[in-house]
């Protein structure tokens, strides 16, 4: 418990100077906010410009405008996106929980089936079964994620008509309930799938090779010298082992994932964090986007604390104090 | 005294007088889910002319007139109109019995406050729109009677839902009309109520069942649906997920695909109020592009059929003037201009860079810019390398440029730091609303997107455009129109390169969707699903 307040506290002053660093960093792209809005509406005069500017704070000078914003990040006030006329807040809120979804449905993809094939592949290295699998990883690996979301697009839904080709849900329809829920499941299907694949393949590979080096280790010869069976030296004493890199890797991915994958997102429609970045920074709608960072850089600490811990589990000679 | 009472021309005009026999086929309910792209920043249609906004605010808010295919007005929330003789008043008599979605009635205090107090105030069209007006008068609740400095012909063009949406006075009165809860909160008398927005999904909008028009609308609900990817617009067209996709939603390239497939429609019907021009400004204050010579040159050389031939896949009408040929309708439109080729003409050009001395020096070169591409898609970047290579037989090098949204405006309407850019306007409905802002002197406004940004600066000109939007007579206005376009087929600011056509790809179930001139801006009230 003292471990994780004093990582907590640790967190603060990293977490600080990312704010300071991204909104000095938001600064360096031309034009603002009021440029983009009066380019859509078509023609504004300089004096609604003006106006704007001034409502939006963006006519104080650059450190006013700094301090402003780090006093309302202490009293946890993301600010307001004057583009959506919506607080960050709820902005950010209502798009977290497709991400989330996203996420854990690719992570848990990802993780499960590239361990389980990185398994199957050290057991029979230099097999058949090896080099399939090592091929496999490769192409998804290489393939763009674009592509393969169309391809997957083009013969699931259009040719076979098993899926939807985007969005979250059925918009025609509006179910509720438990049908929602399953509408949701099988609107998701499709975009984790194309997240995983890339993301599967470097778990297989990542797994495959920890497992060799683990199996050449001191420890398994000793424990195949005291007569235990293959099966429980593979999966009780060298498993656990070969499972720290991947838990490493899942974590670092977790907190790369948050800003949500644009292209998964885009070719999809699948309301995620990782559009209204994207948007944000070419409306340079600042507020929201440096509020999705400072929620990055949080979730960041967060998944790195919990990575920690998961280690502790997963081998006791790692100690956390 | 003109008096024009519109109802009844409209009642058989556009099909209510002859809907109860129609209305048995017409199938009743469902939802119409079609394309919104990109997501709308607000949808106060009020305060933006964002297109987005356009897709789904016209659904909520009601103008005073809606406009047929044939540009004829047809009666909305005003039921008749009359002009003085003297141009000067024009009274509008407003339906009777409308209702805001909130049930407060609907009254000529709405119309007032929306023109003097929002429109004249913050739409970024309206302050022009509605410059002549100086005070309305409401006399009781249902006549508003606007007075006006000068006559502003124009003006009755400006009055659709999409361009001068009539809003709420008892929701917007004494509140920020920025940050007011009507921003995203949206209450008209539209066919539609707003339901719901989603951000980042969807836009839903129920049936009003209080609508003004009896019998409409058909449908129980439609939603606007955001996907950011073109292919994926395409795809879910072809599924049957969306049944509309309007403004190049579908690209070209897939538009023409499905244009052949069963089940599915293209039209280039439902924009002629809107009037997109694609074209080139020039930088007229520096260095090449302040010798006319070089700006003949270019208007001169571009093959403007090889452009939409090939990058807009046939979609477009090569410019002629400086006007579009849809003003032909309205007889402002002067065909026959110089300097106009359709196809390009290369030794005009390069005789025309010679008479003004513009020499090739040893390398054989006579000029080298840079040319800016609107950064609006993947068009514009082919269209700019086309023009790279078709400037390159008169000796011109071009290098290209292309940057985000932001940075661009910035760069061109903030510190005219340009030579050439390649962008499109809307003409609009008069030139008075769409045109006039490209070469007024009064219009060279820095910071203030797609105006004079040429810093075309020409008294003669300045001269012919104020008369032109206040002359009330039309055959006198042809002619004050002719001699401008006239004038900028020679100076040439901006070289217009063709007139555009936006595509709306459907699917055929739907059905009467384009009743409007303002097609996808419309008001989407009589659509209907078939079963």
């Amino acid at each position: 418990m003292r471990y994780v307040v004093k990582r907590l506290l640790q967190a603060i002053p990293i977490v600080l100077a990312i704010i300071i660093l991204n909104f000095l960093l938001l600064q360096l792209a031309e034009g603002d906010a009021v440029d983009v809005l009066a380019g859509e509406a078509g023609s504004a005069t300089p004096e609604y410009m003006a106006e704007l500017r001034a409502k939006f704070g963006l006519d104080q000078p650059l450190p006013v405008q700094l301090a402003v914003y780090l006093k309302n990040v202490v009293f946890l006030d993301l600010g307001y996106s004057f583009r959506h006329e919506m607080p960050v807040s709820e902005l950010i809120f209502d798009r977290l929980l497709a991400t989330v979804l996203l996420m854990v449905a690719t992570i848990t993809l990802a993780v499960g089936f590239g361990v389980f094939l990185g398994l199957v592949a050290a057991m029979g290295l230099n097999t058949w079964r090896d080099t399939a699998i090592s091929i496999f990883a490769l192409i998804t690996y290489a393939t763009p994620l674009f592509w393969v979301g169309l391809m997957l697009i083009v013969v699931f839904s259009l040719n076979l008509g098993w899926f939807p080709t985007s969005g979250m849900e059925n918009f025609a329809m509006f179910y509720e309930g438990w049908d929602r829920v399953k509408d949701i499941a099988h609107h998701l299907v499709l975009p984790t799938i194309t997240l995983a694949l890339f993301y599967l393949a470097l778990y297989t590979r990542l797994m495959r090779a920890s497992m060799l080096e683990q199996a050449g280790q001191d420890y398994v010869t000793t424990a195949r010298a005291k007569g235990v069976t293959e099966n429980r030296i593979m999966f009780v004493h060298v498993l656990r082992n070969a499972l720290l890199p991947v838990v490493t890797m899942a974590g670092v991915q977790v907190g790369a994932l948050i800003g949500g994958s644009v292209i998964v997102e885009s070719v999809f429609a699948w309301p995620g964090l990782g559009m209204l970045a994207f948007e944000a920074l070419f409306s340079r709608d600042l507020n929201l986007l440096l509020g999705i960072f400072f929620l990055s850089a949080l979730l960041v600490v967060a998944v790195n604390l919990v990575v920690d811990i998961v280690y502790s589990s997963l081998d006791p000679r790692i100690e956390v104090d | 005294m003109k008096f024009r009472n519109l109802a009844t021309a409209a009642l058989c005009a556009i099909g209510v007088a002859f809907g109860p026999s129609l209305a048995a086929a017409q199938d009743a309910g469902g939802t119409f889910v079609y394309i919104v792209q990109p997501e709308p920043p607000s949808l106060a249609s009020y305060l933006s002319t964002s297109g987005p906004i356009g897709l789904v605010a016209p659904k909520i808010y009601d103008g005073l007139f809606d406009y047929d295919n044939d540009l004829n007005i047809v009666p909305a929330l005003a039921e008749g109109y009359e002009v003085s003789d003297d141009g000067k008043t024009v009274t509008f008599t407003l339906r009777q019995g409308v209702t805001w979605h909130d049930g407060a009635p609907f009254t000529s205090a709405d119309v007032q406050f929306t023109v003097m107090d929002v429109l004249k105030q913050v739409h970024p069209r309206g302050p022009n729109s509605f410059r002549e007006v100086t005070s309305i008068d409401t006399p009781d609740d249902h006549t508003a009677v606007f007075n006006l400095a000068n006559p502003a012909p124009y003006m009755l063009r400006a009055l659709s839902g999409y361009e001068s949406p009539i809003v709420p006075k008892h929701l917007l009165e004494g509140q920020d009309l920025r940050s007011a809860d009507l921003v995203n909160n949206p209450v008209g008398t539209g066919a539609y109520k707003f339901v719901e927005w989603k951000k980042g999904q969807y836009i839903r909008l129920d049936k009003n069942e209080n609508y003004w028009k009896p019998g409409l609308p058909h449908l129980d609900r439609i939603v606007g649906r955001f996907i950011p990817d073109a292919s994926t617009r395409t795809a879910a067209m072809e599924n049957g997920e969306v049944l509309y996709g309007a403004y190049g939603a579908i690209p070209n390239i897939d538009a023409v695909r499905l244009r052949e497939m069963d089940g599915f429609s293209v039209t280039t019907d439902g924009y002629s109020m809107i009037n997109p021009m694609a074209l080139i400004e020039f930088n007229t204050t520096i260095a090449p592009f302040d010798n006319p010579a070089m700006r003949k040159a270019i208007s001169l050389v571009v093959d403007r059929d090889f452009l939409i031939e090939n990058i807009w896949f046939g979609y477009g009408k090569p410019a002629t003037a400086a006007l579009s040929s849809n003003f032909d309708a309205t007889g402002l439109y002067a065909a026959g201009m110089p300097n106009y080729p359709a196809s390009g003409d290369v030794e005009a050009a390069i005789a025309v860079l010679d008479d003004a001395g513009i020499m090739p020096d040893a390398d054989g070169v006579r000029g080298s810019f840079t040319l800016d591409l609107i950064p609006y898609g993947e068009d514009w970047r082919r269209a700019g390398e086309y023009l790279k290579q078709a400037l390159m037989p008169l000796g011109l090098e071009v290098e290209l440029r292309y940057e985000d949204v932001p940075t661009w405006i910035k760069r061109i309407y903030g510190d005219y730091d340009f030579q050439m850019n390649i962008n499109y306007f809307y003409q609009l409905s008069d030139p008075v609303l769409g045109v006039h802002r490209h070469y007024g002197t009064d219009q060279i406004r820095p910071g203030t997107a797609f105006v004079n940004s040429s810093r075309y600066s020409n008294p003669e000109i300045d001269a012919l455009l104020a008369a032109g939007a206040v002359e009330p007579d039309a055959d006198k206005r042809s002619e004050i129109y002719a001699e401008i376009q006239s004038i900028l087929a020679e100076d040439l600011p901006v070289a217009n390169v063709f007139e555009m056509e936006f595509l709306t790809v459907y699917n055929d179930k739907l059905k009467d969707h384009a009743t409007s001139a303002l097609g996808a801006y419309g008001p989407f009230d009589r659509v209907w699903i078939e079963q």
